[in-house]
C-alpha cells in the first residue's frame, strides 16, 4: 500500500474548559463549525493532511475528551506529543492565567522538546476581551513560544495557527535527523514497506 | 477546582485500577453516565506507575493516607458509612540508595591522585584536560564516557580510573527522575490473549504502544539460560542435546491429546507428570518453569494449561509471546479511563471520601463526596475504598515485590532486550523483569528491574535468596558479570483477589479486586466482565469504539448524542463514508509509524523484530510456530 503522507505529527489541545478547544480542531479539521458540543464527547482525535515544502504532513490533533475539566487529563495523554496547542479564551481572564498551570503540566508530563503554541482563542468577540494582545505575546515571549490570536467561529488564523506549528516541528526534526545521521537524510523516514517495518518506535525515537 | 461535580449518575466507580477502568470504560461505551472518582490525585491505584522521584514520597504518604482520603469527621450528622479500609495501604514498603549520593571529594580525590601518578607514563595533557572535562560534564556521561574508553583503551590503570568514574551517582540518576516509569504491578501480555483480543476488538489498542519481549531465561543450576521459546529455538540452543530436542517437541506437539487422554490421577502435580515422561531434567526444568510457569506444586492439569497458553500465542509479535505496554503498565489504566471519558465518562482525582448513603432496603443511594452529594443507581468500588463492614474477614495475602535500578542487563548483550527471568524458589515462581530505555521506562544505560512473587513474609525476605544470586550489592560482590544494584526499593501489595467480595455488599455495590500474581490481565479482565454484565446483562462488553473520522457531530445536540448513546451503530453520515474508508486506508499505512499499536494485530504477521536482518528469521519462526501448532492439533 503506498503510503500517503511523509510524516506524522501527533499534536495535542490543551487548554481549560469552554476555551473552544474542539471548535478550534473542528474548524481545520472540517472547516465547520459548531456550538452544540456542550463538553467534548466522542471527540478522540482529528485528522488533515498537509502539505508543507512538497512534503506531505499528517497532523493527528488530540482532544482532551474533557479530561481537562477536573484537571485529570491522563499522563498517556502526552506520550508521543510532538507539538502542544495550548488554547485561552481572550474573554476569560482565568484561562489564560491558568496557561502557566497547564505549561507546568506539560513539563511535567510531556518530551520536554514538545513544540507549543499559545492560542488566544474567540478573537472576534472583540466587545468582551479581558486579556490583551500584549499580555498574550508577552506570555508567550516569557515561554520562548509562539502566540497567535485566532477565532474558530469566524475561522481567523486557525490555520496559521496549525501551520506555524507543523512547519517548526518540521524544522526541528529535520535539523535533529541531520544531526543524528547526515549522509541518509530523511531517507529511513520513508517505510517502504508497511507492515515489515522494524521496530517502529526505534526509529521514530531518531525522529523526536 | 473550577466546579463543582455534577450530581445524578448511572455509575460511580470509585478507584481507577484496571478493574475499575474496565468497568468504566465498558459503561460509558454503552452511553451509562459514569462518574469515576479516585482519592489520590494519580490514577491506577495499586496498579499505578511512578517516576523515580515520586515513588520515594509514597512511602511518606503511604501512612497517613487513609485519614485525609477518606475524613469521616463530617460536620453534620447525617447517617453514612465511612469509605476506606487498611487493603488501600501498602503493608511493607521501603525505598534504599547503593551509591552515593554524588562523586564525594575524596573520591575524585583519588581519581586524580591516579591520574597523576599515570601522568608522566602514558597521559598526555589532552587526555586529562578531557578528564577534567568529564568531571563537570559528568551529567552527559552516556555518551561522553564512550568517547573516552576509545580514546585511552589501550592503558590497563587508566581503565580503571575510567570505571571508577563510570559509577552512577544518585545525583546523576536524580537528575533523570523523569525518565523512570516505575509500576507499581507490571503486567506482560499474552500475544493471544484474552486481554490483547479486547484491547484490539475494542479499538482502546489505540491509546497505547507495546514492545514485544525480545528474550525469555531461566535461572537454572545456579546459572541464566536462555529458554527455547519455538521450534526454532529448540533447534538452535546448544544446551539441550538432541535427543532432548526431540523429547521436548514430543511432549509439546502431543500436550493436546495428553490433556484429552487424562490417564494421570488428578492431583498429580505437573512437576512429576513430567518426570513420568522420563524428560531430563533441563526440559523438565523448561517446561515446568519458564512454558508453564508453575512451581513445584502446580497441578499437572494447571501445568498443561499454562503451558498451552504461552505455546498459543507464540509467533504473533516477536519472538516470544509477550508484549510489554511502552511507558509502563499504567499506561494500561489510563487507556481505559480515556476511552470512558471520550464517550462521556466525569473523571475527578483526588477527591475526598466521605462514606456512603444506604437506603432502607440497604441499597447504594449516594456517595458523599467532599460538601456533595452525589446519586446514582449502582457504584463500583475498589477494594480499599470500601467500607469494612463490607467484608467478613479483611485479610488478604500479599504480593511481594522489589523494584532495582542495575547498571547493566543480567545478560549482556549487543542489542538492548526486553527480558522476562524465570527463577524457580521451590514451592514460588518469581518472575523478573529487565526493562531497557526503550521500554520508555528508564533513561538509558540503566536498567529497571521488576521482581514479583507470592509473598509469605516481608518482601525483603521473600526475594533475598534470590537478589543475592542474580545481583551484586555495593563493593563486597566482586563477581564483575553481576549487574551492581543502584536504588532498591521492597514493597508488598494485598492480594484481593481470593477475598469474598459479594456477601456482605449492598446488591447495588459491586467491589474490584486489586492486583493479582498472573501475568497477565486476564483475571481483572474476567471480574471486570463479570461485574459490568452483573449490572448491565443485556449490554454488549466493550464493542468496537467508532475511529475518529467515524464521528459525526450533528447539526443539532439530538444528532451529537446520539453519537454517544449509539451502542455498537456508527453514525457514519452517508457523504462522509467514502472518505472514512479512504481515511482508514490511510490509517493502516500508517500503523507502522504508530509503533507496535496493537492496532497492527488486524494481520498476524506484523512481526515487529528488531532489524532487518532479523526480520527474515522471525518470519521464519513465525511459519515454524504455525507448522508446530498445526501438528498439535
Amino acid at each position: 500500500m503506498a503510503k500517503t503522507y511523509d510524516y506524522l505529527f501527533k499534536l495535542l489541545l490543551i487548554g481549560d474548559s469552554g476555551v473552544g478547544k474542539t471548535c478550534v480542531l473542528f474548524r481545520f479539521s472540517e472547516d465547520a463549525y459548531n456550538t452544540t458540543f456542550i463538553s467534548t464527547i466522542g471527540i478522540d482525535f482529528k485528522i488533515r493532511t498537509i502539505e508543507l515544502d512538497g512534503k506531505k504532513i499528517k497532523l493527528q490533533i488530540w482532544d482532551t475528551a474533557g479530561q481537562e475539566r477536573f484537571r485529570t487529563i491522563t499522563t498517556a495523554y502526552y506520550r508521543g506529543a510532538m507539538g502542544i496547542m495550548l488554547v485561552y479564551d481572550i474573554t476569560n481572564e482565568k484561562s489564560f492565567e491558568n496557561i502557566k498551570n497547564w505549561i507546568r503540566n506539560i513539563e511535567e508530563n510531556a518530551s520536554a522538546d514538545v513544540e507549543k503554541m499559545l492560542l488566544g482563542n474567540k478573537c472576534e468577540l472583540e466587545e468582551k476581551r479581558q486579556v490583551s494582545k500584549e499580555r498574550g505575546e508577552q506570555l508567550a515571549v516569557e515561554y520562548g513560544i509562539k502566540f497567535i490570536e485566532t477565532s474558530a467561529k469566524a475561522s481567523i488564523r486557525v490555520e496559521d495557527a496549525f501551520y506555524t506549528l507543523a512547519r517548526d516541528i518540521k524544522a526541528k526534526m529535520e535539523k535533529k535527523l541531520e544531526a543524528s545521521n547526515p549522509p541518509k537524510g530523511g531517507h529511513q523516514l520513508r517505510s517502504s514497506e508497511p507492515p515489515r517495518r522494524p521496530t517502529n518506535w526505534l526509529s521514530r525515537c531518531t525522529l523526536l | 477546582m473550577d466546579y463543582d461535580l455534577p450530581t445524578g449518575f448511572d455509575l460511580i466507580i470509585v478507584g481507577t485500577g484496571v478493574v475499575e477502568s474496565i468497568i468504566s470504560a465498558a459503561a460509558s461505551r454503552i452511553g451509562k453516565r459514569v462518574l469515576q472518582v479516585d482519592t489520590n490525585n494519580y490514577y491506577g491505584g495499586h496498579w499505578a506507575s511512578f517516576n523515580l522521584e515520586d515513588i520515594q514520597n509514597l512511602k511518606q504518604e503511604n501512612n497517613i493516607d487513609l485519614g485525609k482520603q477518606f475524613p469521616k469527621n463530617l460536620s453534620n450528622e447525617e447517617d453514612f458509612i465511612p469509605l476506606g479500609n487498611k487493603l488501600k495501604c501498602f503493608p511493607y514498603f521501603e525505598t534504599e540508595w547503593h551509591i552515593a549520593e554524588e562523586d564525594s571529594i575524596d573520591v575524585l580525590k583519588i581519581k586524580q591522585e591516579n591520574l597523576n601518578g599515570k601522568e608522566n607514563v602514558v597521559l598526555d595533557e589532552g587526555d586529562k584536560s578531557k578528564l577534567d572535562n568529564d568531571k563537570k560534564e559528568h551529567d552527559d556521561c552516556a555518551d561522553k564516557e564512550e568517547d573516552e574508553s576509545v580514546v585511552q583503551g589501550e592503558i590497563e590503570e587508566a581503565k580503571e580510573v575510567e570505571q571508577n568514574l563510570n559509577v552512577s551517582t544518585q545525583e546523576l540518576l536524580k537528575k533523570d527522575y523523569r525518565k523512570f516509569v516505575i509500576d507499581l504491578c507490571p503486567k506482560l501480555h499474552f500475544a493471544r490473549g484474552n486481554f490483547v483480543e479486547l484491547l484490539i476488538s475494542s479499538n482502546i489498542a489505540r491509546y497505547a504502544e507495546f514492545r514485544s519481549v525480545s528474550r525469555v531465561l531461566t535461572w537454572i543450576n545456579g546459572n541464566i539460560e536462555v529458554v527455547p521459546c519455538s521450534r526454532s529455538d529448540v533447534f538452535a540452543n546448544n544446551k539441550v542435546s538432541v535427543v532432548e530436542k526431540r523429547m521436548l517437541m514430543k511432549l509439546l506437539t502431543s500436550i493436546e491429546e495428553e490433556e484429552k487422554s487424562a490417564t494421570v490421577p488428578q492431583n498429580t502435580t505437573f512437576k512429576d507428570f513430567l518426570k513420568n515422561k522420563k524428560l531430563s531434567s533441563n526440559i523438565i526444568h523448561f517446561v515446568l518453569y519458564a512454558l508453564s510457569m508453575s512451581n513445584d506444586e502446580t497441578i499437572w492439569l494447571e501445568g498443561m494449561k499454562r503451558t498451552k497458553r504461552f505455546l498459543g500465542s507464540l509467533g504473533r509479535f516477536g519472538k516470544t509471546p509477550f508484549l510489554f505496554s511502552m511507558y509502563g503498565s499504567g499506561e494500561i489504566t489510563q487507556a481505559f479511563c480515556r476511552l470512558s471519558a471520550v464517550f462521556g465518562g466525569v473523571f475527578a482525582l483526588n477527591q475526598q471520601l466521605h462514606g456512603i448513603v444506604l437506603n432502607k432496603e440497604n441499597r447504594f443511594e449516594s456517595l458523599k463526596c467532599g460538601k456533595q452529594n452525589i446519586t446514582a443507581s449502582h457504584i463500583v468500588m475498589s477494594v480499599g475504598a470500601a467500607p469494612v463492614s463490607f467484608f467478613k474477614n479483611p485479610t488478604s495475602s500479599l504480593i511481594s515485590r522489589a523494584v532495582l535500578i542495575t547498571d547493566k542487563s543480567l545478560m549482556d548483550s549487543e542489542q538492548e532486550h526486553m527480558t522476562l527471568l524465570l527463577y524457580p524458589a521451590g514451592n514460588k515462581l518469581i518472575t523478573i523483569l529487565e526493562l531497557g530505555h526503550l521500554t520508555g521506562t528508564c533513561p538509558k544505560n540503566v536498567f529497571l528491574i521488576h521482581i514479583t512473587t507470592e509473598g509469605s513474609s516481608n518482601p525483603k525476605e521473600d526475594l533475598e535468596g534470590c537478589v543475592k544470586n542474580l545481583f551484586a550489592f555495593g563493593e563486597q560482590d566482586s563477581n564483575p558479570r553481576k549487574p551492581k544494584v543502584l536504588w532498591s526499593s521492597y514493597f508488598s501489595i494485598p492480594n484481593t483477589n481470593e477475598l469474598d467480595l459479594k456477601s456482605s455488599v449492598p446488591s447495588n455495590v459491586f467491589l474490584c479486586p486489586g492486583p493479582d500474581l498472573d501475568l497477565d490481565y486476564d483475571f481483572s479482565l474476567e471480574k471486570a466482565r463479570e461485574i459490568f454484565l452483573s449490572i448491565y446483562p443485556d449490554a454488549e462488553f466493550l464493542p468496537r469504539a467508532p475511529d475518529a473520522d467515524e464521528i459525526v457531530i450533528g447539526e443539532d445536540p439530538e444528532t451529537a448524542t446520539e453519537v454517544r448513546a449509539s451502542n455498537s451503530n456508527l453514525d457514519i453520515s452517508k457523504d462522509t463514508e467514502k472518505s472514512v474508508e479512504e481515511e482508514r486506508a490511510i490509517e493502516q499505512s500508517s500503523e507502522t509509524e504508530l509503533a507496535i499499536e496493537a492496532r497492527a494485530s488486524c494481520s498476524e504477521l506484523d512481526t515487529p523484530s528488531e532489524t532487518d536482518n532479523t526480520t527474515k528469521d522471525a518470519l521464519k519462526e513465525v511459519e515454524e510456530c504455525a507448522e508446530a501448532k498445526e501438528n498439535m492439533q
